[in-house]
C-alpha cells in the first residue's frame, strides 16, 4: 500500500512510455487519419509528461515551459494536420491512410 | 635574219593560223570558213613557190643553204646531262625549198577538193581545221634544223593525222583505224627518239649541222656499232611514219579517213615525212644502217605490191601501192642513191595524189561505193577523172615519159649499182624485189584501171543488203551526195574537184623535171639535190679503202660496157671511181662515190628492165582482164593458197593478232593476276590484319569497357529497384522505419555500452 501512495518519478515515466507505445501504435497500425493524429497528439502528450515529470523532481521551470510550448504547437499542429486531412479528403475521397501513397512519386 | 627564212616562217604559221580560226570560229563563218583554209592555203603556197623560186630558179646552186635558230628553252646545267639548250631554228636549203612547194600545193589543192568531197558534211568546218594543223606540223618537219624540233612536229603530224583518220568517229572502223594508226606510229617514235638520244649524248646538241660536224671532227666517243644503232633506231620513226615492214599495217586501215585526207596524208605528205626524215639524216647513217634500210623497203615494196593485186576497196589498192612506193624510197636511200629517192619522192607525191583525188571522185560520183568489183564503165562518165587518173597511173606504173619512169628507174638503177659494188650475192635481191615489184605495180594498176573504167557497168551486181549496210555507214554524207545524184546517176564531178586532178596529173609529166624523158639525172631536180657526203668517220673510211682495193675493183668493168655502149666516155667511168666526181660535187667518201657512179652506169640497164618488166605487167593485166584469156577467178581458185595468202595481206593482221596482242593480253592477265592476287593480296591482308586487330579491340571495348559502364549502372539499378520498394508513399513505412532504425540505434549503442 505504501508503495501505492508514494508517488515517484518512475509512475510517471511508465505512464509515459505506454502512452507513447498506443500512440506509435495508432500512428503505425490504424488507417484513418485522424486516428493516426489522435496518435500524435499521444505521443506528444507522452513527451509532456515526461517533461513534467522530470520538471517536478528536477526543480526548475524549464520543463514546465516546454510543457506549455510543447502543447501550443500541438495545438497549431493539430490545425494544420486537420487541414491536409480535409484536403486530402478532397482529393482522394478517402482519409485512409494505407491508400495513399503518392508521395513516393 | 635572211628574208626567205621570215618568209619561211609566215609559211609555217599560215597553216596554224587557218587552224586557229577555224576550230573556233567555223559555225560563225559563211560557208564554216572553208574559204579562210583554202585563201590561207593559197598564200602559203603563194610564199611557198616565192621560194622556190629564189631557191631553184634563181640561185641554181646545189650547196644552197641558210639557216637561223634562236635558243628556246634554256635548262642551264642540269646534272648528269651537262648544258641543255634546246634550240629552234629553220634550215632552208634546196630539198626544204622543194618539199615546201610540193606540200603546200598539194594541200592546196586538197583543201579546194575538198570544198567538193566533203559539203554537206557535218563537220565541214573542222574538217578545214584539221587540215590546217596537219599541213602546219608538216612544214614544220620539213623546215626543223634541229632533231628536237622535228620531233615535236613529227609527234604534232602523228596527232593530226589521228584526228583526221578518226574524222568519221562515229564509224567503229575508222576508230579503230585511228587507234592503229597512232599505236603503231607511237612504236616506231620511240625507236626514233632513243636515236635522237644517242646522238644527243655524245654531241649534246640536237642540230643537224653540229651533229655532222662533230661527227665528221671524230667526236663520237663509242663504238660504230653505237652509231649503226643510232642510224636504226633513227630509221624506226620512218618505220613507223613511211608504213615500211614490220609497221606498215596502220596505213591500209587509214583509208578509213576521208579520201582527200588520204591523198593529202597518206599518200603525199605525211608518209614522205619518213622518207625526208631519213634523207635529213642520211649522213649519220653508216654502211650496216644503209643495208639494213635497202632491205627494209626492198622486202616492203614486194611484199605491198604483192597484197595490191588482190584487194578489191579501190582505196585499199592504191593505199599498198602507196606502201610499196614508200619502199622504194626508203630502199633507194638504203643504196644510197639519195636524189632518186628524193626525187621518187616528190614524183610519187604528185601522181598518188592525183590517184587519191581520182579514186575520192569516182567514190563521190559512185554514192560511195568503194568495191572496184561493182564500178566499170565509168570512162563514158568520168572523161576528165579517167584521163588524169590513168596519167597518173602510167607514173605509178612507170612507164617512159612520165616523171614517175625517171625516179622509179634512177633508184633502180641505184640498187643495182649498189648491189654491184657491194659484191653481188644476197644483194642482188634488192634490184630484183624492186623490178619484180616494178612488174606488179603495172599489173595491179592496170586491173585497176580496167576494172573501174572499162567494161560494162556492174552496180546492179551487188549483194543488196551489202550496199544498204554502206550506205548506213556512210550516212553523215550521203544525205548531201543523194539528193545531188540520185536522178541521173554517175556523172563527172564538179571544177573544183577536177581542177586539182588536172594540176597533179601535169606534174606527173616527164618535162616538169627533166628534159629528157629517159634520163632524170639531167633535170633541175637531180642536180640541185645531191647526195651529201656521209661523216661516219674511221670504219667507213677502211670500207672505202677495202672496197676501191678489192671489191670496186671487179665490179666495174662489169659496168664499164654498159656505159660505154650508150656514148659516154668510158675513160671518165672508169677513172674516177675512187673519189669520184660528178656533177661538179666531190665526195669524201669512196664507198659512196662508187655507188653513185655505177649506180649512173647502170642506168640504162635498169631503164631496159624495168620496161620490160613494166610492159611484162601490163600485158598480163591486159591478158586477164581485156582479153579474158586467163580467168582471175578461175585462177584465183587454181593458186588458192597464194591468192589467199596475198588477199589477207600476208597475215600480218592476224600474225600481229596473235603475238602482240595475244602477248599484250598474256602480259596484261598475267599483271592483272598479279595485281589482284599479289598487290591485292598484301592490300587485303594488311586490310585483314587491321580488321582483325579492330575486332579485338571491339571485343575489349565491349566486354571490358562497356562491362564496367554496364556494371556500374546494373549495381545503381538494383539498388535503385531495392530501395525503390522501400519508398512505399505510404506515411505509415516511414514511421515504421524511423522507428527500426531508432532501435537499430539504440541496440548498436546499447551493444557498444556492454562491452
Amino acid at each position: 500500500m505504501e508503495q501505492l501512495t508514494t508517488i515517484g518519478l518512475n509512475h510517471y515515466l511508465t505512464i509515459s512510455a505506454f502512452l507513447l507505445g498506443f500512440g506509435l501504435f495508432a500512428v503505425m497500425t490504424r488507417k484513418n487519419a485522424i486516428v493516426v493524429l489522435m496518435g500524435v497528439e499521444l505521443i506528444l502528450n507522452a513527451a509532456n509528461i515526461n517533461f513534467l515529470a522530470f520538471s517536478k523532481y528536477n526543480g526548475g521551470m524549464e520543463g514546465v515551459m516546454f510543457a506549455l510550448f510543447v502543447i501550443v504547437i500541438a495545438a497549431a499542429e493539430a490545425a494544420i494536420a486537420l487541414a491536409i486531412v480535409i484536403n486530402i479528403y478532397k482529393i482522394f475521397k478517402s482519409v485512409d491512410v494505407s491508400s495513399i501513397d503518392s508521395l513516393k512519386e | 635574219m635572211h628574208s626567205l627564212i621570215q618568209l619561211s616562217i609566215v609559211v609555217l604559221l599560215l597553216p596554224l593560223l587557218s587552224f586557229v580560226i577555224l576550230i573556233f570560229f567555223n559555225r560563225r563563218l559563211p560557208r564554216r570558213g572553208d574559204f579562210i583554209g583554202v585563201g590561207i592555203l593559197g598564200s602559203a603556197f603563194a610564199i611557198s613557190a616565192y621560194i622556190f623560186w629564189s631557191v631553184i630558179v634563181q640561185t641554181y646552186d646545189p650547196a644552197f643553204r641558210i639557216a637561223w635558230d634562236f635558243t628556246w628553252i634554256d635548262l642551264g646545267n642540269v646534272p648528269g646531262v651537262g648544258p641543255l639548250q634546246i634550240k629552234m631554228g629553220v634550215v632552208i636549203d634546196n630539198l626544204t625549198a622543194i618539199m615546201l612547194a610540193m606540200v603546200t600545193l598539194i594541200s592546196l589543192l586538197v583543201h579546194l577538193y575538198s570544198t567538193g568531197y566533203m559539203a554537206g558534211d557535218k563537220n565541214y568546218g573542222r574538217y578545214f581545221a584539221f587540215l590546217g594543223i596537219f599541213t602546219f606540223s608538216m612544214l614544220g618537219i620539213v623546215l626543223s634544223d634541229n632533231l628536237f624540233s622535228i620531233y615535236i612536229f613529227w609527234e604534232l603530224v602523228g596527232l593530226s593525222s589521228y584526228l583526221l583518220i578518226g574524222f568519221f568517229f562515229e564509224k567503229q572502223s575508222a576508230a579503230d583505224a585511228q587507234k592503229k594508226a597512232f599505236l603503231a606510229n607511237r612504236v616506231g617514235d620511240i625507236g626514233m627518239w632513243l636515236g635522237i638520244l644517242i646522238l644527243y649524248s655524245q654531241f649534246h646538241t640536237f642540230s643537224f649541222e653540229q651533229i655532222y660536224a662533230n661527227l665528221a671532227a671524230g667526236q663520237f666517243g663509242l663504238s660504230n656499232g653505237w652509231l649503226t644503232a643510232a642510224g636504226i633506231l633513227l630509221f624506226m620513226g620512218c618505220v613507223g611514219k613511211s608504213a615500211q615492214f614490220p609497221l606498215h599495217v596502220w596505213l591500209p586501215d587509214a583509208m578509213e579517213g576521208p579520201t582527200p585526207v588520204s591523198a593529202l596524208i597518206h599518200a603525199a605528205t605525211m608518209v614522205a615525212a619518213g622518207v625526208y626524215f631519213v634523207a635529213r639524216i642520211f649522213v649519220v647513217l653508216t654502211p650496216d644502217a644503209l643495208h639494213v634500210i635497202a632491205f627494209t623497203g626492198a622486202l616492203t615494196a614486194f611484199m605491198a605490191a604483192t597484197i595490191a593485186i588482190t584487194q578489191n576497196d579501190i582505196k585499199r589498192v592504191l593505199a599498198y601501192s602507196t606502201v610499196s612506193q614508200l619502199g622504194y624510197m626508203v630502199l633507194g636511200l638504203g643504196v644510197g642513191a639519195y636524189s632518186a629517192a628524193l626525187f621518187h619522192l616528190v614524183t610519187h607525191a604528185f601522181f598518188k595524189a592525183c590517184l587519191f583525188l581520182g579514186s575520192g571522185a569516182i567514190i563521190h560520183a559512185m554514192h560511195h561505193e568503194q568495191d572496184m568489183r561493182w564500178m566499170g564503165g565509168l570512162r563514158k562518165h568520168m572523161p576528165w577523172t579517167f584521163a588524169t587518173f590513168t596519167l597518173a597511173t602510167l607514173a605509178l606504173a612507170g612507164l617512159p615519159l612520165t616523171s614517175g619512169f625517171m625516179s622509179k628507174d634512177a633508184i633502180l638503177a641505184g640498187a643495182i649499182g649498189f648491189a654491184k659494188v657491194e659484191g653481188g650475192g644476197i644483194f642482188y635481191l634488192i634490184p630484183v624485189l624492186g623490178f619484180f615489184s616494178a612488174m606488179l605495180t603495172a599489173f595491179y594498176m592496170g586491173r585497176q584501171i580496167w576494172l573501174v573504167f572499162f567494161g560494162e557497168s556492174r552496180t546492179h551486181l551487188k549483194p543488196a543488203d551489202d550496199h544498204h549496210a554502206g550506205h548506213h555507214a556512210h550516212a553523215s554524207h550521203d544525205e548531201h551526195t543523194d539528193e545531188h545524184h540520185s536522178e541521173h546517176g554517175v556523172h563527172e564531178v564538179s571544177w573544183n574537184m577536177r581542177a586539182p586532178l588536172v594540176i597533179l596529173a601535169t606534174l606527173s609529166v616527164f618535162f616538169v623535171y627533166s628534159p629528157d624523158p629517159l634520163d632524170g639525172g639531167k633535170g633541175w631536180f637531180m642536180k640541185m639535190i645531191q647526195t651529201p657526203a656521209t661523216v661516219v668517220g674511221e670504219n667507213n673510211h677502211q670500207k672505202g679503202e677495202l672496197l676501191a682495193a678489192g671489191v670496186a675493183a671487179p665490179t666495174l668493168p662489169e659496168a664499164v660496157p654498159t656505159v660505154a655502149a650508150h656514148g659516154e666516155a668510158p675513160a671518165a667511168a672508169a677513172g674516177e671511181h675512187g673519189g669520184a666526181e660528178k656533177g661538179g660535187h666531190t665526195y669524201a667518201d669512196p664507198r659512196q662515190a662508187e655507188i653513185i657512179h655505177a649506180g649512173h652506169g647502170a642506168h640504162y640497164t635498169a631503164i631496159y628492165i624495168s620496161s620490160i618488166m613494166v610492159l611484162l605487167g601490163i600485158s598480163l593485166a591486159f591478158v586477164v582482164y581485156v582479153f579474158r584469156i586467163i580467168d582471175p577467178e578461175q585462177t584465183a581458185i587454181a593458186i588458192q593458197p597464194l591468192y589467199l595468202f596475198s588477199l589477207n595481206k600476208w597475215y600480218w593482221d592476224e600474225i600481229y593478232e596473235a603475238t602482240f596482242i595475244k602477248g599484250s593480253m598474256l602480259i596484261a592477265n598475267i599483271l592483272s593476276w598479279f595485281d589482284a592476287t599479289i598487290v591485292d593480296g598484301i592490300v587485303n591482308g594488311a586490310a585483314t590484319l587491321v580488321r582483325n586487330f579492330a575486332l579485338l579491340n571491339d571485343g575489349f571495348d565491349r566486354h571490358v569497357v562497356d562491362g564496367m559502364v554496364n556494371f556500374t549502372a546494373f549495381t545503381v539499378n538494383t539498388t535503385g529497384a531495392v530501395l525503390r520498394k522501400l519508398q512505399t508513399g505510404k506515411v505509415q513505412t516511414y514511421v515504421v522505419m524511423l522507428l527500426l532504425a531508432v532501435f537499430g540505434y539504440f541496440v548498436f549503442y546499447l551493444t557498444r555500452l556492454i562491452y
